[in-house]
């Protein structure tokens, strides 16, 4: 029949079932005296006035109806209400997954007590639809569900608070039954018939009882005495060739396609595992499909190949001696012979092995990609820069500054490039002007000087030097009158006070 | 004509814008292909001979096409391209050689400069802080008192009026010395200091002075060139004040002192040469490898040759007086044409010095000549029209300080091993 059933009323409705199997009698009367029941309190509920036998028996004859799956019952009989009261309402209702017409048939014996039902889809039931076809939640927070025929609000029952609800679940036996219909704002109780088609369905099989799946085919539209058949076209082509309008179809599919207006979405799956010490270009490079690397293609045959080829490409038989003589790796694989007319063509012999082994390059050979690094041998030698570049660089000697006896240890020049001070292993410190090369002050000390440095504010033209454990400050005796007399201050030592450069 | 090489005649012909008494007869004659400097030099003398007996042998120098031969003949005109075939046209000039050399003057200390631009005498700088006037080779008339460090350089203003002598010291001042011009050859003048020229923060390396005197410029090692008055009158409001400063015999002489004009800002290191050619122009030369121009009114460099060596020396002469001479601490001395619209290329380069080029000068009043001192112990004279040096003169031993033209055939020249050495005789013109 093709229901399906949401999994939490499945198992709701095969807790009923089960039930239902143990206490038949039981539920049998219950189940006549409940659905009379239901049959008045809906025909009270319903404005619309209809007389109550037409009520049952359109109750019983409409089937099955498929509004909310569990309210079969009670749907069938409103909506056979609503259906009696409005006849101008087609049965082709309104609302989906409506399966009203399969119910004539069935219920017959269910109902036959009742009355006969009607076979035309007139008298089918549609769903009762009160609240249109919009979302139920619309509805949640409004006092009313539904309008009825006149256009008047229907408005909600009072709900139960959950304790009585649960007192009442208690003591009414009948509540396992009993399901709360959302969209009528009722709760419909099952009957007993209805609770077995259930079953019947959750386990696969038709609804009906009475429905015989082997039932031998009766062919309705055979008479012994037939000289005609029904229909004496010829077989159309069309029968045996690709279907047209499926080639139509598929190239309208295709042109969706190629526009984009059909998209194909693999579920993006979120990757279970993740790979912590993996490179992830290397997993994306990693399919699990093979890459398909061609084979090499064969070599195509030449000059040398040819049945009759030039003189030139034939070896001459000292030449073919001559292979012998050579190694087996290095010898011809192929000595062309020349054949003067086609019938003295000798079969090829090679053929088998030749076209096996291209065989084996095709399909057995293990072919890999190999990742060649296009590393430029020259980039890798580190890029020495010119000689112009690196111009000015000495050349000539021009300038010597003769008179130290010892190595030069330290040079220093001055701010304005006018003098340069030397310190050197004899112990001497010297002052020498750039230009001339005259040394224009000596200094000299025990130990050897280690290092020697001008003051770096130019006013001041005092030489710092470091001579073996002891620091000196030189007043180089530079510049006028005024720039000594600051130096001087300066340097002014005390009895016992240590002099400190302001500087 | 002789197809051996050795027997090679050429016709010449022998012109010169000398005066008479050197004018050889201009008819052609046949000389000998391989005949060099010294042959054509006696030619022309036994020419000049032939016409006038008393004739002293000059040695001679030849121009053929504006250049001077310096090779034998015929590898000259194969070198320029010159044909044999017709009659040479060879003027001869007297050769720039100094024919005699005069008595060293011994100095106290290194020569550091001297400034022959007066003919009356030789201004010359020394190590020991003492500037000297010389009348002659050896003859020292007057010292100059007065600097507490080494002078570094001289200069002569105004030669022909009032003259002026200033002197640059490394002690950061310079000084101004006014010389009476009462002297007569027999008396002496005298020479007093009148202005100190306080402003510089660092020792003075060079000096000039302008045309017409009334203001010099020095440069210095703090990268700075300064301009002065010079105007004795403390009435120009240049001098700060008037100080009284006791000399050693105990007269008190007034001394102006005196403040910078303006400064000329723009040079990174030392301004070692200044040159003040005309009125408003400037040029100064440094280590920090340009040579400046500066506009003298406004005190904005003008434009600047640049050159990839620090600068020692800058003389400004030549034709029309525009021409640049530096040298520095190559051995080669450039000259440029700053008219030519692209500078930065030398006009001439002269490259037979082995050291640095401490001074350079071109002569006053010719076109082509101009000398140079370089620290290998060489004064050469150099001849536009040649690419060697006309001559050479190797008086010194030791570095060459500073040179000079002095009367116009005289080359003076000073140096580390504390002379001065006058090479006179010299026929530039």
């Amino acid at each position: 029949m093709g229901v399906s059933i949401p999994p939490k009323e499945a198992d709701r409705l095969k807790n009923i079932v089960d039930e239902n199997g143990g206490s038949s009698d039981e539920f049998d009367s219950e189940g006549e005296a409940s659905e009379g029941s239901e049959v008045s309190e809906v025909a009270t509920e319903e404005d619309g006035g209809s007389s109550g036998d037409e009520d049952a028996s359109t109750s019983d004859g409409s089937g099955l109806v498929d509004d909310e799956d569990e309210n079969e019952g009670s749907e069938e009989g409103a909506d056979a209400n609503g259906s009696s009261s409005d006849d101008e309402k087609a049965s082709a209702s309104v609302d989906d997954g409506l399966e009203s017409g399969e119910g004539s048939g069935d219920s017959d014996s269910e109902r036959s007590e009742v009355a006969e039902e009607s076979d035309s889809s007139e008298d089918e039931v549609a769903p009762r639809n009160t609240i249109g076809d919009v979302p139920l939640e619309w509805y949640k927070d409004e006092q009313h569900i539904g309008y009825d025929i006149k256009g008047k609000k229907i408005t909600k029952k009072e709900r139960q608070d959950k304790l009585d609800s649960f007192l009442a679940s208690v003591d009414d036996s009948k509540n396992w039954r009993k399901i709360y219909d959302d969209y009528n704002d009722e709760d419909v109780e099952l009957t007993k018939a209805e609770a077995k088609m259930i079953s019947r369905l959750l386990n696969g099989k038709a609804p009906h009882a009475d429905f015989d799946p082997y039932a031998p085919y009766v062919d309705w539209f055979k008479w012994d005495d037939a000289i005609h058949p029904l229909s004496n076209a010829p077989e159309p082509k069309r029968r045996f060739i690709p279907s047209k309008w499926e080639a139509k179809k598929v190239v309208k599919y295709v042109r969706a396609i190629r526009k984009g207006l059909i998209k194909f979405e693999k579920p993006k799956e979120e990757p279970r595992f993740y790979m912590l010490w993996g490179d992830d270009s290397g997993a994306a490079d990693k399919t699990n499909h093979l890459s398909y690397i061609p084979a090499p293609k064969p070599k195509l045959p030449g000059h040398e190949e040819s049945y009759n080829p030039s003189l030139e490409y034939i070896p001459t038989q000292e030449e073919i001696n001559s292979y012998q003589l050579m190694y087996e790796e290095d010898r011809p694989k192929f000595i062309p012979k020349r054949f003067t007319s086609m019938r003295s063509i000798p079969a090829y012999e090679d053929a088998v092995k030749d076209s096996f082994e291209r065989c084996l390059d095709l399909y057995l050979c293990p072919r890999v990609r190999k990742k060649r690094i296009n590393i430029d041998p020259e980039s890798l030698k580190p890029k020495l820069p010119s000689r112009k570049d690196l111009k000015p660089y000495p050349s000539t000697c021009y300038m010597e500054y003769i008179g130290h006896k010892g190595p030069v240890v330290s040079i220093s020049t001055e701010f304005s490039g006018e003098w340069i001070a030397s310190g050197s292993t004899d112990g001497t410190v010297r002052i020498w002007e750039v230009e001339s090369g005259r040394c224009r002050k000596v200094w000299e000390f025990d130990e050897a000087v280690q290092y020697v440095a001008w003051n770096p504010m130019p006013e001041f033209p005092i030489l710092a030097i470091s001579v073996g454990q002891d620091a000196y400050l030189l007043n180089t005796g530079l510049g006028n009158e005024e720039t000594q007399r600051k130096v001087g201050e300066l340097l002014h030592v005390e009895a016992a006070k240590v002099s400190d450069d302001s500087s | 004509m002789d197809v051996d090489m050795e027997e090679r005649q050429i016709q010449a012909r022998f012109v010169t814008k000398l005066n008479p008494p050197f004018k050889a007869p201009p008819s052609a004659i046949t000389i000998p292909a391989t005949v060099t400097r010294l042959g054509l030099s006696t030619i022309v003398n036994s020419l000049i001979k032939a016409g006038d007996p008393e004739w002293e042998t000059q040695p001679f120098d030849f121009l053929i096409d504006g250049e001077l031969v310096r090779m034998s003949l015929d590898r000259f005109l194969l070198a320029k391209g010159i044909s044999a075939e017709k009659t040479l046209e060879i003027e001869y000039i007297k050769a720039v050689v100094p024919r005699k050399e005069e008595e060293p003057s011994l100095h106290d200390d290194w020569v550091s400069a001297v400034d022959g631009s007066c003919s009356r005498f030789i201004l010359t700088g020394c190590y020991d802080g003492f500037g000297r006037v010389w009348k002659g080779a050896g003859v020292c008339t007057h010292i100059l008192e007065g600097h507490t460090d080494a002078i570094t350089s001289v200069s002569v203003i105004n030669p022909l009026g009032d003259v002026t002598l200033a002197t640059a010291s490394k002690d950061r001042t310079l000084r101004l010395w006014k010389m009476d011009s009462e002297g007569v050859e027999d008396s002496p003048a005298k020479i007093r200091p009148f202005k100190i020229l306080r402003g510089h923060n660092a020792s003075v390396g060079s000096v000039a002075a302008q045309g017409s005197g009334s203001m010099i410029c020095s440069g210095s090692w703090d990268c700075r060139v300064n301009l002065w008055q010079t105007d004795e009158s403390s009435a120009e409001g240049d001098s700060v004040s008037v100080k009284k400063r006791k000399t050693k015999n105990g007269t008190e002489e007034p001394q102006l002192e005196g403040a910078p004009v303006s400064t000329l800002v723009g040079h990174t290191q030392q301004v070692s040469s200044l040159v003040w050619p005309e009125r408003d122009t400037i040029y100064s030369a440094s280590w920090d490898h340009t040579i400046r121009r500066w506009d003298a009114e406004t005190g904005k460099d003008v434009s600047s040759i640049i050159c990839g060596r620090p600068f020692n020396c800058l003389s400004v002469g030549g034709e029309g007086s525009t021409l640049v001479a530096a040298g520095g601490s190559t051995p080669i001395l450039r000259i440029w044409d700053p008219r030519k619209p692209g500078t930065s290329a030398p006009v001439y380069q002269f490259s037979s010095h082995t050291s640095w080029i401490s001074a350079c000068q071109w002569h006053s009043k010719s076109w082509f000549h101009l000398l140079s001192a370089s620290y290998d112990g060489k004064v050469m004279l150099w001849d536009l029209r040649t690419a060697w040096p006309v001559s050479v003169i190797e008086s010194h031993e030791d570095k060459v300080l500073c040179a000079d033209w002095w009367k116009e055939d005289c080359v003076i020249s000073g140096g580390r091993d504390s002379k001065l050495r006058i090479s006179s005789g010299v026929p530039v013109l």
